[in-house]
């Protein structure tokens, strides 16, 4: 019978590799993986969860401590650190910034780690409410760029994207360097910022790449551009097949005995001896990767690095981090008149001829400011 | 042996309330006292241990994804971080101790999950510059309100809705407010959102409280006590009065009811004529616990601290907010 491998099924367009703390469900290369034959199902919502550690990943956190020191040595310790990480843009010994293209419609730019804070209504000036996802762009820096023709020798590669894409690692809230391991703390080396909670991935075409160190915050995105939001949803736990898979259970009463809530029958009837592989049963319920494509920004606050997106569906808890990323949808592509106004390959303090304004709106927002909305009726 | 049960439960009690029983001194009534010989046979509550231990299964098991909210306050405010500005606490002229009950729209989720210190600082900006345009005045649940919304459809543009205030709820820009009325002989109810944009005005015309939170059962009581005209003229208050209370018992019409309203334990309403089916459903269904119970309580409410801070700042805005705004108002109310 025609069997279908795990690859083909789990293709999402542009998804990259967390450097997360424990196992994370990435795109797996054809070199460490056991590939795995499934039937397709209607409802093809197969969860991976691999369990091995990546073998490019370094050792991350450290328990040693350590514990000779006093209170003034380690208030003296403190401010080493902070001393060290002060003043890293003005050494003369770093090589001089790097070449900035323009946007083209075939540049990919790298995206953003942020955190998700939650939801609030907002309203259009025709008076319809919406949702809306505020996400804190905090403390990003971009940790290393990898060129294409050095990441095509990497495990991770993919053989189908070729030599189009290289790698940019962006790294999230910094943090003191000695609770990380030494391995770890030699990754922020080359950029020369305090080591990082969170690192990402983003594949980027060799136009848009951002030199190590650089600060990237909520000006790389315009009001009005369409973003996609990858994250890991909720965790829900171990749950049960009707919460899981939304099966129907059986009556609660009229004679049921002891399932209520099973799943009832198993499937598979003449055309297979057992179970098929995939069948919906109990198990692990959320706490995987997941993408919410398309959603506009419609509002940035540039003083608290805020981004507004216009819609619900970002997956996670408040304060789950984020990768944010211009959209890969056909129809939510930029405009010429967009492309020109694309902070490439990020947005650089130098650029700003004036300061920014604090809360930049777009023309369809209703803005709190404003005075009382008088509907007008529809000509039809 | 109620009390010394009732001691050894205190030790499973968090730290601060444990401090809290030590100075209130009170024994936890959580067992009954009396004894088994007259009373009718006790109904008995089997508290669900397995949810309680899963819930703690979840919370210990181990995050990949998200940080806890004090974590993330931290990062905000470490020294090697740069480009973000902090939000700033606000320290000054703290509000009386009633203003929480005055607008509590502006107090935050109690579940922790959900709280986040910039995300509420931005939703209370944008909540008092719409008040800084459209007088939001203070109200209650029973207080007859009048309310103007844009109407595209109806001659002069707008439409001016009469009645008393059923219910108010909602949270931040989410919160509503629904008032009652009777129109052409049929009860009406409108649900409006405060900070709706198409709302051009709230007027409070009679400012009073009732016994009651929520006064959905107007809906089976007498049309007469959710009439009100729509030509009411504002009441004004004399100065510094506290909200006066109307103690005003509604009489119910008979069944059927939309809700069991015996179960609800309502003031507002004359005592209600019960058949013994309803003083059983009443038993089963009663809660009595809940009065004691200090766990739920916490979970329900706010850090005093915080709301304390998060009132301060509300307060001093709309007293700025009120001197600048012209006088000509319908209830002229000045807290101290």
């Amino acid at each position: 019978m025609a069997s279908k491998s795990v690859m083909t099924l789990g293709v999402r367009p542009l998804s990259h590799s967390f450097i997360g703390s424990t196992p994370s469900a990435i795109y797996l290369g054809t070199n460490s993986v056991c590939v795995q034959q499934v039937r397709h199902r209607r409802f093809p919502k197969f969860v991976v969860r691999p369990t091995a550690r990546r073998p490019w990943h370094v050792r991350k956190w450290t328990e040693k401590r350590d514990e000779t020191l006093d209170a003034s040595n380690e208030q003296f310790v403190k401010e080493v650190i902070i001393d060290k990480y002060a003043n890293t843009a003005s050494s003369p010994l770093k090589d001089g910034p790097w070449e900035r293209h323009s946007y083209l419609r075939e540049t990919r730019r790298s995206g953003v780690l942020a955190l998700k804070l939650g939801t609030l209504l907002h309203w259009k000036k025709d008076g319809t409410p919406f949702t809306v996802t505020v996400l804190q762009v905090l403390d990003n820096h971009v940790i290393n760029y990898v060129p294409p023709e050095v990441y095509a020798t990497y495990p991770s590669h993919n053989p189908h994207q070729g030599l189009r894409f290289g790698l940019q690692v962006v790294g999230s809230l910094s943090c003191d360097p000695r609770q990380f391991s030494k391995p770890y703390n030699n990754l922020f080396l080359k950029a020369g910022v305090p080591p990082k909670r969170w690192l990402t991935r983003f594949l980027v075409t060799p136009d848009a790449a951002i030199q190590p160190g650089t600060a990237l915050d909520v000006n790389h995105f315009k009001v009005g551009d369409y973003v996609d939001t990858q994250g890991r949803t909720r965790d829900y736990g171990f749950q049960g097949v009707i919460k899981r898979w939304g099966m129907k259970g059986m009556p609660k009463s009229h004679g049921t005995t002891k399932s209520e809530r099973k799943m009832g029958a198993t499937g598979g009837g003449g055309d297979k001896d057992g179970i098929w592989k995939g069948k919906h049963m109990p198990g692990m319920m959320g706490n995987y990767l997941r993408t919410m494509y398309g959603l506009k920004i419609c509002r940035i606050n540039t003083r608290y690095n805020l981004l507004y997106l216009a819609g619900v569906g970002v997956p996670g808890l408040p304060h789950t981090f984020i990768r944010v990323s211009d959209t890969v949808l056909p129809r939510k592509q930029r405009t010429e008149e967009q492309m020109s106004q694309v902070s490439m390959p990020t947005s650089f303090p130098e650029d700003l001829v004036e300061p920014l304004p604090e809360e930049i709106f777009t023309d369809d927002v209703f803005q709190f400011t404003e005075p009382s909305l008088q509907l007008e009726a529809e000509d039809s | 042996m109620a009390a010394s049960i009732a001691q050894f439960c205190v030790k499973f009690l968090p730290k601060r309330l444990q401090l809290m029983h030590q100075q209130t001194s009170c024994v936890c009534a959580f067992f009954s006292s009396s004894s088994s010989l007259n009373q009718p046979k006790q109904l008995k509550h089997v508290i669900n241990y397995q949810r309680t231990r899963a819930e703690v299964a979840r919370a210990l098991r181990k995050k990949q994804n998200f940080l806890h909210h004090e974590m993330v306050d931290k990062h905000r405010a470490s020294p090697l971080q740069s480009g973000t500005e902090q939000v700033s606490e606000e320290k000054g002229e703290g509000a009386p101790r009633e203003y929480r009950y005055v607008m509590p729209e502006f107090l935050p989720n109690p579940d922790f999950q959900y709280r986040d210190k910039v995300l509420e600082k931005m939703e209370r900006r944008d909540m008092l510059r719409r008040r800084a345009v459209i007088d939001i005045p203070e109200f209650y649940v029973g207080s007859i309100m009048a309310v103007t919304v844009s109407d595209p459809y109806s001659s002069g543009k707008t439409n001016r809705f009469v009645g008393i205030c059923i219910d108010r709820g909602g949270r931040g820009l989410k919160a509503y407010f629904v008032l009652r009325n009777v129109v052409d002989g049929l009860g009406v109810e409108v649900m409006y959102e405060m900070y709706n944009p198409t709302v051009h005005s709230i007027q409070v015309l009679r400012l009073e409280k009732r016994l009651d939170d929520q006064l959905y059962y107007l809906r089976n009581a007498p049309l007469e006590h959710s009439t009100f005209s729509f030509d009411m003229q504002p009441v004004t208050l004399p100065r510094d009065v506290p909200v006066p209370v109307n103690t005003t018992k509604v009489k119910l019409n008979p069944k059927p009811w939309e809700y069991r309203w015996e179960r609800f334990n309502l003031k507002g309403i004359e005592p209600l004529p019960l058949t013994p089916k309803m003083e059983k459903g009443i038993k089963e269904h009663a809660k009595p616990w809940e009065d004691y119970d200090l766990m739920l309580k916490y979970r329900q409410t706010v850090n005093e601290d915080e709301e304390r801070s998060i009132m301060a700042e509300v307060y001093q805005e709309n007293t700025r907010i009120d001197a600048g705004r012209k006088s000509s108002r319908a209830v002229l109310r000045r807290k101290k």
